[in-house]
């Protein structure tokens, strides 16, 4: 790469749980964007608006208060100059780290300098799916099973396919990143990362400075009992994946010389990324081969890296995952503030969380290299290696 | 439908410094439904106050919902009020409960983030400091407007807060100025506010206040040093000006002002608004005024009478006339419908320099009009407003001229002031699609517009009238077409006594004299010079042509109308001011009786609602028919009072 791109900043709103019962419910998700932007801004405030090369934001969802471009609408709402452009962009899940790596690759070309990106998905207001239209050759023409569109039966087709990680496995781990996210909460990751923000509910205005899904009180015992909604008899349940989400993220990135210029202080430099596609109906093991290829190019292993921030949207998907590249579920390196099954996953806007939690999480462990990875539905996984630069 | 019920909803917030509380005031519906501090939401306080009192808060944020801070106490309760006593203790009960919110031992900050009106504000003024947000537009103390004034703390704490000339603005003249409010920027330069915040993190921003203050932060306001006595003087001058002693509740509040700047302590001043509310709210001006306040916000918006069918859609708009009244018809409709607009007059200079006036008025924005002397360029009109001179053969060549350019379906409108609109469409094709837009002279202030229906108007044009006129943000009245229809009908008779006043030997100075001391704004002499003598002298031959009667044509108008001044005075017969008011005020009833009779206005309530909007006649009286009932006039006059006659058109 002729230019470094460096991840100065991320910042998330708290995740809301989707629905009427969320505290986002009466809050518009352009509006989230439009505060965790304004939270950058302010928390870097050398760094004049006007230098801001592009706003990109990912939505899965882009309708309604998701619609209008999404960059573009959070950029001018958020009090950029109107003479900073802004784009949205779509890939499910892994919505926010394809903006952070479309916009790398804007400052790598030398196209600009700055970019803001992120991600923002109001689940209570864009339900997974709605308004979706499946073209009809899927199943007329078999391109993909039926399953594949659901996520929690291509969970379910992950334990399928590897019998040994069973139910027992996922709610062991689910347990664990629930007491992970707990301790999390404790120490000063969430306050680096989270910013509160006010919003208006049935019960008057309140302050969502928490996530909705935490459970630390979660026991084995407990999770045994849940109903499995997708296979009766199956293994996904409610307690070993990630829940329906309102959240918003953004991260600054810029060259390494801008942040040098701007006296902007770096977090991390990318090293590399990749995608990969793999079956739909088995999306969940979509980060194996994208890491493997991230990995590979930049000439490492799966030693060299320090830690491991990882979506997770089901148990059994980060399972696969670990058992695909030989990492142990309690790896220590492995979500060390807990995971999407503690606190939530607004599928877009997820992948920014996680490049953030890396940072604090490299800069407190003095590591090295870190990566960020997701699967994504219709079958992709995500991948995004990190260096350490504080 | 029962109305929404607001309440104190507290919220706790955990900060780096401890709880805070952050209660918002909400009714459960969205901005179109304003909070009210109504008695169930005083109720809603009372019972998070114990709350507030007892627990271990660092700071409170008192907030609205999205675009609405409150709007004040439910006037709809006041009606309700009967007794002195019932009226002092809803004075007393927000002193008490306000009272509490001050004295609470941490910051409290009023975040005032939309629409702060009356008690809204009061409850503001209560808190240790206050935040606004710069899209509030509005922040006012009306009830002056309204015949009563700020009772639960307004007039003893404004003073101390933004100093005396402040507060007379504030609670006192403003209110009298068309009911003027301030937005966020004006009020925090006034020092109401300590914070001006931008809208967008407006809630978490105002947190962020409190918790500074919660901090330690002390908040330096300088109230600005004044004269006392001479801001009193010069505010009840204000106030002789606008009202002439017809209305006392001004007074009153300049007198609460007073006692608030002579360092009586708060409970005093308390005390003195519960006893002076006492007063007031019983008084018929107060009763009138809530009377007017319900008939322009809510009666006028309901558009009683109207039918209810899809209005044609209005793409390009006529103006036949290019003359004062058309050329602020053409600039209304630009401005608030920016459709294709054609103006037309016979001589190409006229039309011109109205073209002109109105790329002025427009200011650079979006002006599509075409100025022209032909006909023929009125093809495409969905709606036709003739501005023409006062003359029936005039105005019917003109629509049948515009018959053979525009389609079918083409709403043909008149803004006569007083010509048969029934016979205007009488030898038409399409006489259906004819209707009267009156508008009042000057049109950008006065927001009435009289729409008449003739014999023959049809449900979607009247439908189409009045969506036009909803879209140029003006009032519609539905009338009959009778005569100069109500405005100019009912001033008109007034001014028949006043002439015949100076033609027995009085006075200019006493027949103005006689209609200022009803609290009119405006001398009756100056409003004929404004309005035109030529315009009324005009229409007063066309109602002396119905009702010659009681309508003499008069010697001394008509040479108005010449551009002479000379007042013939026919016998040396003087009477005495208060004569004259009383022949104004039964004349007036009179005429109201006459024309509820004939069935030109739906009740006596349209009557006052024509005469507040179109005429300016001041909200204390409320309207006309609501002061002469009860003062007896009309019973005097008529024999019964006008609300009867009300019932029995309605029931004829």
């Amino acid at each position: 790469m002729d230019r470094e791109v460096v991840f100065v900043d991320g910042v998330r709103t708290a995740f809301g749980r989707a629905g009427e019962k969320g505290i986002f419910w009466r809050t518009r998700a352009d509006d989230m964007g439009v505060k965790v932007v304004r939270e950058l801004l302010r928390r870097n405030a050398q760094l004049e608006p006007e230098r801001i090369g592009d706003v990109i934001f990912a939505a899965t969802a882009q309708v309604g208060d998701q619609g209008l471009t999404l960059g573009r609408d959070v950029g001018l709402l958020a009090g950029i100059p109107q003479s900073v452009p802004g784009f949205a962009i779509d890939r499910m899940c892994a919505g926010a780290l394809t903006a952070v790596t479309a916009g790398a690759g804007e400052i790598a070309m030398g196209a600009c300098d700055v970019v803001v990106a992120g991600g923002i998905e109001h689940m209570g207001h864009h339900p997974m799916g709605a308004d979706v239209d499946f073209n009809p050759r899927f199943v007329a023409e078999r391109l993909v099973d039926t399953s594949a569109v659901t996520m929690g039966a291509t969970a379910e087709n992950l334990h399928d396919k590897f019998p040994h990680i069973d139910k027992d496995a996922a709610d062991r781990f689910a347990v664990a990143s629930q007491q992970k996210a707990a301790a999390a909460w404790q120490n000063g990751v969430m306050k680096e990362t989270v910013v509160p923000m006010a919003a208006f509910t049935d019960d008057g205005w309140k302050v969502a400075d928490r996530d909705e899904f935490l459970r630390p009180e979660t026991t084995l015992e407990g999770l045994a009992a849940l109903r499995a909604p997708f296979r009766p008899g199956g293994r996904v349940t409610a307690g070993n994946s990630a829940g329906l989400t309102d959240g918003a993220t953004a991260a600054l990135l810029t060259s390494a010389e801008a942040a040098d210029q701007l006296d902007l202080t770096p977090k991390l430099r990318l090293v590399g990324y990749a995608y990969a596609g793999v079956e739909p109906e088995l999306m969940g093991i979509g980060p194996i081969p994208a890491t493997q290829r991230v990995l590979e190019r930049a000439g490492l292993t799966i030693d060299d890296v320090d830690l491991f921030e990882l979506n997770e949207p089901f148990a059994v998907q980060v399972l696969t995952w670990c058992d695909g590249l030989g990492v142990s579920p309690d790896d220590e390196r492995l979500n060390p503030y807990g995971g999407a099954i503690a606190c939530g996953h607004p599928l877009a806007a997820t992948g920014v969380r996680l490049v953030a939690q890396l940072a604090y999480g490299l800069r407190k462990r003095k590591g090295r290299y870190g990566l960020t990875a997701l699967c994504i539905g219709m079958g992709m996984g995500a991948a995004v290696l990190w260096e350490n630069v504080q | 439908m029962s109305d929404p019920i607001t309440q104190f909803k507290l919220n706790r917030v955990d900060t780096r410094l401890g709880p805070l509380a952050l209660v918002t005031m909400d009714n459960g519906e969205d901005y179109t439904k304003p909070t009210l501090l109504s008695r169930s939401a005083m109720e809603s306080l009372a019972g998070v106050l114990p709350e507030l009192e007892s627990g271990d808060w660092i700071a409170m944020v008192l907030t609205g919902k999205p675009f609405v801070f409150a709007a004040g106490a439910d006037m709809k309760e006041f009606p309700k009020i009967r007794t002195r006593e019932e009226a002092s203790f809803g004075s007393r009960a927000g002193h008490e409960l306000f009272a509490r919110l001050a004295v609470l031992p941490y910051p409290t900050v009023a975040a005032i983030n939309g629409a702060c009106l009356g008690g809204g504000a009061e409850i503001a003024l209560h808190c240790s400091a206050r935040t606004i947000s710069t899209a509030v537009r509005h922040f006012a103390c009306p009830e002056v407007f309204l015949g009563i004034f700020p009772a639960w703390g307004g007039t003893q704490l404004v003073p101390r807060l933004v100093g005396v000339e402040n507060a007379i603005k504030f609670v006192v003249t403003n209110p009298l100025k068309q009911n003027r409010m301030l937005d966020g920027a004006k009020a925090f330069e006034l020092g109401f506010a300590d914070r001006l915040l931008e809208p967008v993190e407006f809630v978490d921003e105002s947190i962020v206040f409190a918790l500074e203050l919660a901090d330690g932060l002390r908040i330096e306001r300088g109230v600005p040093e004044a004269d006392v006595e001479r801001a009193l003087r010069k505010g009840r001058s204000q106030v002789d000006d606008a009202v002439h002693g017809a209305a006392p509740a001004p007074y009153v509040a300049l007198d609460l002002i007073e006692l608030a700047c002579s360092g009586a302590s708060i409970e005093d001043g308390y005390r003195a608004e519960e006893e002076a509310i006492a007063d007031l709210m019983l008084s018929r001006q107060a009763r009138a005024s809530l009377y007017a306040f319900d008939l322009v916000e809510r009666r006028t918006k309901r558009g009683v009478g109207i039918p209810d069918v899809k209005p044609r859609t209005i793409e390009k708009v006529g103006i036949v006339g290019a003359g004062l009244m058309a050329t602020q018809l053409a600039t209304l409709f630009l401005k608030r419908l920016g459709v294709p607009l054609v103006i037309r007059d016979l001589d190409q200079e006229t039309v011109d320099r109205a073209v002109d006036t109105i790329r002025e008025e427009l200011e650079g924005r979006w002006c599509p009009v075409e100025g022209t002397t032909s006909i023929d360029d009125f093809a495409g009109c969905d709606i036709v407003i003739e501005a023409v001179f006062e003359n029936l053969k005039v105005k019917k060549q003109v629509f049948a001229e515009l018959e053979r350019v525009v389609d079918a379906e083409c709403i043909l409108a008149t803004n006569t002031s007083s010509l048969s609109i029934t016979e205007m469409a009488a030898d038409l094709e399409h006489p259906e699609r004819v209707v009267g837009m009156h508008f009042f002279n000057p049109v950008a202030i006065l927001p009435l517009v009289e729409l008449v229906r003739a014999e023959e108007t049809d449900d979607v044009t009247l439908a189409t009238a009045w969506d036009v006129t909803k879209k140029l943000r003006k009032r519609g009245v539905l009338v009959r077409d009778a005569p100069a229809f109500v405005v100019n009908r009912v001033l008109t008779r007034l001014t028949t006594v006043l002439m015949d006043a100076l033609e027995h030997g009085n006075t200019v100075e006493e027949t103005d004299d006689a209609v200022l001391r009803l609290g009119f704004p405006m001398a009756p002499s100056m409003l004929l010079a404004m309005v035109g003598p030529r315009v009324a002298n005009h229409v007063l031959v066309t109602l002396h042509e119905a009702y010659p009667d009681r309508f003499p044509l008069s010697q001394t108008l008509a040479n108005y109308a010449n551009g002479d001044d000379t007042i013939v005075v026919v016998e040396q017969l003087p009477r005495s001011v208060e004569q004259i008011t009383n022949d104004v005020l039964e004349a007036v009833a009179d005429e109201i009786g006459q024309l509820l009779d004939e069935g030109v206005v739906a009740e006596a309530a349209d009557v006052d609602t024509t005469l507040i909007l179109g005429a300016g006649w001041p909200f204390f009286l409320g309207g006309i028919t609501h002061y002469l009932d009860s003062e007896g006039i009309s019973e005097r006059a008529l024999g019964s009072p006008l609300a009867e006659r009300r019932a029995a058109a309605a029931h004829a």
